[in-house]
């Protein structure tokens, strides 16, 4: 029983972790007052890139760096189009995604990728011999030890940094971040660009870390799960890790439960992690609040 | 600052404006909505480029780009509207225009310090949102003290404030420049707070200085005459070149005999000529407030309308965030009548044009329409009640700028060119068609899109669609800004003819010329409530220059 509930919970943080990298990278993009959609395309286009770069390079841990390269581009063309052209942020994101997702199912056809090349798991000696966490915990791939210091820079990031600061100005009131002389759009841009760097991350393990290949469509909608995830969190750190938690959990039960042969509808479980977070969006509404600017486009002069 | 010049487009914002503020004294910069106070300003701290001029800094000429170097030469702003986050903590608000690491002790030691050197506690941590807008405005000025200005500008500081938080900012202001020898500009449209807060004062009036005094030998009347002077020697010098005569003279007063306000009955008035307005020494006798005296017109507008139409009763209106707007508003209006709403801005007016739009649910208090209450708020209910309103930004609430002509023209009656729940088109075309030939709306087609249109024909067909709904009550809010001299003619002559055909007129507008031209009778709105009326005959340009400033005189 136990090394069963180890290897669900072990399953359900592997699967949190792709999500996490990204949630990072969306909730520092929404703190500065952009709902990046294009995460979804990040993810994607982090994942293929990363088994590109394994492939040519042979080595799985550059495939990351391509990724997160990957990552950055697309973060750096919405972030051109949105916050400098001036182009809807959602349509900006939903062309990308579409445009990433045709490219790499068009790549994939041309291009022979290697099947099985994944990073190196870490077991931390002894502690990952306690019974139940230490599995779950201290046997991991090594990038995800990587997001466990990755968290707290984030929050000291966004919380602590002149850095942050500006950007929280920015997302919360550009009018009056403009007056005290920061540059909104600049700020905004450069949020899109750690999205981009952190989504392709995420994108990338899930390729070259958990699955070792590539698919077509493999982030399968995970990106609009981390947007949901940065929603359940109420635009928060600790809230948003907490619901990348969850929806991982929920993705780690759906292909655990057939196997410890209960009979769940696999589908209800995949639309389960959007369904909590439009209940938590229901019930937190009141005591949650979005950035004041989440979405809205900065024109200097106006209000 | 020598010879500043600012134009917008045709506007004169600022022309050849000279000001000079000397250290260790509070400067009253005095002037109605649109005088070009806040232009000076913005130019003073790097928001504006100026056309022409110059600024000078103890002697020395400067070139201030951007509000980083005003802020570098020791020029500090305090916006009329915060530029705080309210999500963020007093301390991060402030640390916000630095560089370098943010170092939350040294902020908090700071927000301390300058706190007990002027009296302006305020708790380092609080979130801005949390605070009320007194407090808010306290965070404002730490910001801006901390750096140490030389030169500190207000912008409308007390609009926001309750009058003991305006006391105790006085009180600041007064200490920042007795013990530290800094130079206070206090933008103001409030007589009492120039007199009261105030060293010199400079007085602008239409991008134009056109008074400076020591607020020591002048008061309140002798400014009000100089602040709002202008609107009354245009309107006299209109009515006597006969443009409005035909306008004002429907057989409302008396025949006329020359200029309006030189007619009033109260005898004292006669020694305050137009023309005299603009030089009147400081010193001269002032008009005896004419208010209570009754004047022969009154009766005979009384006359000439029927009872009561519109009834606003003790209305009460808060905004989403809680600020109140209407503040207990009265307001009655006749049939044939037209009432104008005078006030500077900000003080009920976009309320009560909402109000109308049933966009705005009042707290307490009713609008009543025949002796039948509306309810206030519900969508379609004013309209429906026989309320037309010309809403005060055309674009933003007036019409459809990517619809056609013709689809602006019917927005408001679809009832009466559909069919079955379709549209007519030929109907459509044959009303747009109609009114177009009756307003004399210049159009190519009535299919051309209305953002082709200029401002002046847009507001026509505004104006169009809200008269053909045949409305009992027409609400105009500003309804000639921005438009130019032929299309203002026009918008005063329709809605003379409105009046005469037996509407009730509310006209909403900031513009005193506006309303002296228009009106009949003239209220004046002051922080959400009704602070006075007059007839038009009896109208004293100096006592409601002294009733928009906030005083009941």
């Amino acid at each position: 029983m136990i090394d069963e509930a180890s290897v669900i919970l072990a399953s359900a943080v592997r699967l949190t972790v792709p999500l996490a990298f990204a949630a990072c990278g969306e909730y520092i993009a929404e703190r500065a007052g952009t709902i990046n959609i294009s995460v979804e395309a990040m993810m994607l286009g982090g994942a293929f890139s990363a088994v590109l770069g394994a492939t040519i390079t042979g080595s799985a841990s550059t495939g990351l760096i391509f990724g997160m390269v990957a990552g950055l581009i697309i973060g750096f063309v919405h972030a051109q189009f949105s916050h400098r052209l001036g182009v809807n942020t959602y349509v900006v994101g939903l062309v990308l995604s579409a445009l990433i997702l045709g490219l790499t199912s068009f790549l994939l056809d041309s291009v022979k990728l290697d099947t099985n090349n994944q990073v190196n798991a870490v077991n931390i000696p002894y502690i990952s011999d306690i019974p139940l966490l230490g599995p779950v915990l201290f046997s991991h791939r090594w990038p995800v030890y990587l997001l466990i210091v990755l968290i707290p820079f984030v929050w000291w990031l966004v919380q602590r940094s002149r850095f942050g600061l500006e950007l929280r100005a920015a997302g919360e009131n550009p009018q009056s971040a403009d007056v005290t002389g920061i540059d909104v759009r600049k700020r905004r841009r450069q949020a899109l660009l750690i999205c981009g760097l952190l989504s392709g991350l995420g994108g990338a393990y899930l390729a070259v870390g958990e699955v070792g290949m590539f698919n077509q469509n493999m982030t399968a909608g995970r990106g609009f799960v981390v947007i949901a995830a940065v929603i359940f969190g109420g635009w928060t750190l600790r809230g948003t890790i907490a619901g990348c938690l969850v929806f991982g959990a929920a993705d780690a039960m759906r292909l655990a439960l057939p196997a410890l042969g209960v009979q769940l509808n696999a589908q209800f479980l995949i639309a389960a992690p959007y369904l909590l977070a439009l209940l938590a969006m229901m019930f937190l509404a009141k005591t949650h609040r979005a950035p004041g600017a989440l979405g809205i486009p900065f024109v200097r002069g106006t209000a | 600052m020598v010879g500043i010049s600012k134009h917008f487009g045709p506007v004169c914002a600022c022309g050849d404006v000279d000001l000079s503020v000397a250290a260790g004294e509070i400067h009253g910069l005095l002037g109605e909505n649109g005088a070009g106070k806040s232009t000076l300003m913005k130019v003073l701290l790097g928001l504006v480029t100026p056309d022409s001029g110059q600024i000078l800094l103890r002697g020395k000429p400067e070139t201030i780009s951007d509000p980083l170097t005003a802020a570098a030469r020791g020029i500090a702003m305090v916006h009329q509207h915060f530029s705080l986050v309210g999500r963020l903590t007093v301390w991060e608000n402030i640390a916000l225009g630095d560089r370098g690491r943010v170092d939350r002790e040294h902020i908090r030691t700071v927000v301390r310090e300058v706190g007990e050197r002027y009296g302006l506690a305020v708790d380092p941590d609080a979130r801005v949102e949390d605070l009320s807008t007194g407090e808010r405005q306290r965070v404002e000025i730490v910001k801006c003290l901390r750096r140490d200005p030389d030169v500190l500008v207000l912008d409308e500081p007390t609009s926001v404030l309750t009058l003991e938080e305006s006391r105790d900012l006085f009180t600041v202001l007064r200490r920042v420049v007795a013990d530290e020898g800094k130079a206070v500009i206090l933008i103001s449209h409030k007589l009492d707070e120039i007199i009261h807060a105030t060293d010199k004062v400079t007085i602008m009036r239409q991008g134009r200085v056109v008074g400076r005094r020591i607020t020591a030998e002048t008061d309140e009347r002798a400014l009000a005459r100089e602040m709002v002077g202008r609107e009354l020697s245009k309107w006299t010098a209109a009515t006597a070149v006969g443009v409005m005569d035909a306008l004002i003279e429907p057989g409302q007063t008396e025949p006329a005999s020359g200029p309006q306000l030189e007619v009033a009955e109260e005898p004292t008035t006669a020694d305050e000529p137009s023309a005299q307005e603009v030089s009147t020494p400081e010193g001269s006798v002032a008009a005896d407030p004419s208010g209570a005296t009754p004047s022969a017109a009154a009766p005979t507008v009384t006359e000439a309308t029927t009872g009561v139409l519109l009834r606003i009763k003790d209305a009460h209106a808060i905004s989403p965030e809680k600020i109140p707007l209407l503040r207990g508003l009265t307001l009655e209006l006749r049939a044939g009548e037209i009432l104008g709403i005078a006030g500077v801005e900000g003080n009920g007016q976009s309320a009560v044009g909402d109000l109308f739009s049933s966009l705005l649910p009042l707290t307490s208090g009713t609008v009543e329409v025949d002796g039948k209450t509306i309810a206030a708020g519900r969508p379609g209910a004013m309209h429906a009640a026989g309320i037309g309103v010309i809403p005060e930004d055309r674009h933003a609430s007036g019409c459809v700028l990517d619809m056609s002509v013709a689809e602006n023209l019917v927005l408001a009656d679809l009832g009466g060119i559909s069919k079955r729940g379709l549209l007519s088109r030929s109907r459509l075309n044959e009303r747009a068609r109609a009114l177009i030939e009756e307003f004399e709306i210049a159009t190519p087609s009535p299919d051309t899109p209305m953002r082709l249109l200029s401002g002046g024909n847009q507001q026509k067909v505004v104006l169009a669609r809200e008269l053909s709904a045949r409305p009992r009550v027409l609400v105009a809010a500003q309804p000639t800004r921005g438009l130019d001299i032929g299309a203002i003619e026009y918008m005063t002559l329709r809605l003379h003819e409105a009046a005469k055909s037996g509407i009730a007129v509310l006209l909403l507008s900031t513009e005193l010329s506006e309303i002296l031209t228009l009106s009949q009778r003239i209220a004046v709105i002051h922080r959400g409530t009704i602070v006075g009326e007059m007839d038009r005959a009896d109208v004293d340009v100096e006592r409601l220059g002294m009733m928009m400033g906030g005083q009941t005189a």
